[in-house]
């Protein structure tokens, strides 16, 4: 073979050399295995850790509020999936989360090792994030214009975050299914001494009792016996009662007659029409309460209501509704609200 | 004036100079060509020999079996950005409004106007409207306005079967699974972000920090263990479905059957994986 035909062979063998040589070292191990990539870099992106749990992650330390929220609206994965998760508020519950409205501690562990998820501080401004109504969102979703809904007052005052509905709101001592009504009448007839026979008291020394919503006198006998609510007639009266008899009595009570008469020649002047508003809207414009979490006001003395609503001001009855809306009440819009509906009799 | 001697001199060099030029691109361009054949042939030899699993080490989970997709349903998106912020915690995606994997857009037609006006969590005036650069939430817009439809369209990767980016990498760095997610090896990215350009939806960013591209995986980390993406997980009113076409039964499957779907810009060619309900004419 001529000479220069063997150089050039050897030229091109050394230069495929170092070719092969430059290749083998640049090229990650990997590489070509699957195609044209990394093959190791799969598994590395796959082995990252997710930081969002799902629901049910939180259950086993928030079984209260986990059951809350299962019951409640924020959960129906059936009805066109709508499942408000508790991360969706709350925030991730694995590792770090160092972005927006949520900080907590970066140590990439999951909480609780990384203390505590943030409870959202200003509740107006993460619930409006899907409930303002704003153009675009669908008519389907539930959306207020908050200047005309609350006002500057934050959701939770009457809502449940965790079961917003109102009127799923599980009264505070349950009322039983098996409370009796027959039974109840014949306990009550102690009752009717204060409160007048068939629970309609007209200047008695008890308020009228006649149609009141069942869970909220269950709520108050109870609330007499534990010193909760205080008042020396009552609290012996209601620890003379038993558990069963109290859902008996109540059942007898909220089975009575009671319709509303607005006495229309003591209507409120219209300068007191923006305080009442407040109240009508859940206690009805003539004292009967659409919802059976909340009680009637219907013929109620001037002065009952008075006490009470200073009561829920001070504190000395507590209930989380009523608290944020009485809370800026002067003396003389107390004074209004309760001539409003102490003009509600009941017969 | 040269001497018959020097011009053949002349041409002597000459020839000699062009063949050595010939002969250097001939060595060079049979190097090339041998080295990538033999680096290519001891690989498949040495994967031949060592007879290793021929897929991701990845516990329980077999990418052969699985063929991941996604639907979007705009006509229930409320458009409340719980998503674009749950993809930014599970991902570590930069925090400013502007870097996202996901996002939402909002299509507004008002009375007396052919085309929409179009915005998304990063228009300057919705990013005023959520009081800072990590939070996101679309303003209250055209309420003084008449308005004649308007509707929200979330939008991500559509993990392309064709995707237009995987063939610019000029590393191998964006490359497609078998299961139909393409991924970025951050390792082998050079941030050319020839990709970020190629991408006909706008899917993919610059992640400075890290000097890399990136984009949704549809949380791969996720999906391979059983769970769903972020966005999927926490989104409140199920405006977004995945699931594994695969299984028949998957949510997925259930919604291409139960809709009339569409994709995006199918005339690009890429075959797009996320399939689309309730979208408009301008939506693209």
């Amino acid at each position: 073979m001529p000479r220069h035909i063997i150089r050039l062979l050897l030229l091109m063998a050394a230069f495929g050399g170092a070719a092969y040589a430059a290749m083998a070292f640049f090229t990650a191990d990997s590489f070509y295995k699957y195609g044209h990539y990394r093959g190791n870099s799969v598994a590395e992106i796959a082995s990252d850790k997710p930081k969002y749990k799902g629901a049910t992650y939180c259950d086993s330390c928030h079984a209260e509020r986990f059951a809350e929220w299962s019951k409640g609206v924020h959960n129906r994965p059936d009805r066109g999936k709508v499942l408000v998760g508790c991360e969706t508020c709350h925030g991730a519950a694995g590792g770090r989360d160092t972005t927006g409205m949520f900080q907590h501690a970066a140590s990439g562990a999951d909480h609780p090792n990384n203390l505590k998820l943030a409870v959202p501080a200003e509740p107006a401004k993460l619930c409006t994030h899907c409930h303002e109504r704003i153009v675009g969102r669908p008519a389907q979703q539930p959306q207020i214009v908050v200047a005309d809904h609350a006002g500057t007052q934050q959701c939770t005052v009457c809502h449940n975050a965790h079961s917003p509905r109102l009127g799923l709101v599980v009264a505070a001592a349950p009322a039983s299914s098996r409370s009796d009504a027959s039974v109840g009448k014949v306990k009550a007839v102690m009752c009717t001494g204060c409160h007048g026979a068939d629970g309609v008291s007209e200047n008695l020394p008890g308020p009228s009792l006649a149609g009141q919503k069942e869970s909220y006198l269950v709520e108050a006998l109870t609330a007499y016996s534990t010193g909760a609510r205080s008042n020396p007639m009552m609290n012996a009266a209601a620890q003379a009662v038993s558990i069963e008899d109290s859902a008996n009595i109540a059942a007898y009570f909220a089975g009575l007659k009671c319709e509303s008469t607005l006495n229309h020649e003591k209507q409120v002047a219209s300068a007191a029409q923006a305080t009442v508003s407040k109240c009508i809207a859940c206690h009805g414009a003539n004292g009967i309460s659409a919802n059976r979490s909340w009680p009637n006001l219907v013929g109620l003395s001037k002065n009952y209501l008075i006490d009470a609503l200073r009561a829920y001001r001070e504190g000395a009855r507590k209930n989380a509704i009523m608290a944020g809306i009485v809370s800026n009440l002067s003396d003389a819009h107390i004074e209004e609200a309760a001539a409003y509906y102490a003009n509600t009799t009941c017969r | 004036m040269e001497t018959e001697e020097q011009l053949e001199k002349q041409q002597r060099e000459r020839r000699n100079f062009l063949s050595c030029l010939g002969s250097a691109v001939a060595c060079g361009a049979a190097a090339v060509m041998a080295g990538t054949v033999l680096s290519r042939a001891t690989a498949a030899v040495r994967a031949a020999v060592t007879g290793g699993p021929t897929r991701p080490a990845i516990p329980g989970y077999d990418w052969t079996k699985h063929r991941w997709a996604f639907g979007v349903d705009a006509t229930k998106c409320i458009g409340c950005l719980r998503c674009v912020e749950a993809c930014k915690r599970e991902n570590d995606v930069p925090a400013d409004a502007h870097h996202f994997r996901t996002w939402v857009e909002r299509y507004v037609y008002l009375e007396g106007e052919e085309t929409a006006r179009v915005d998304s969590q990063a228009d300057p005036v919705n990013i005023a409207a959520s009081g800072s650069e990590g939070e996101y939430r679309f303003a209250d817009r055209y309420k003084d306005a008449k308005v004649e439809k308007a509707f929200f369209v979330p939008k991500l990767c559509n993990q392309c079967t064709n995707p237009a980016c995987v063939q610019v990498c000029p590393t191998g760095a964006t490359y497609r699974t078998e299961d139909g997610v393409v991924l970025i090896d951050h390792a082998y990215c050079i941030g050319c972000q020839y990709c970020v350009q190629a991408c006909p939806y706008g899917a993919r960013y610059f992640n400075a920090e890290k000097g890399v591209s990136d984009k949704c995986t549809w949380c791969y980390h996720r999906i391979t263990k059983g769970l769903q993406p972020a966005c999927v997980e926490v989104c409140p009113v199920g405006a977004r479905i995945f699931g594994d076409r695969e299984d028949p039964q998957s949510p997925i499957n259930q919604f291409i059957r139960d809709n009339q779907v569409q994709v995006l810009k199918r005339e690009t060619g890429n075959s797009p994986n996320v399939f689309y309900v309730g979208i408009d004419k301008e939506v693209s």
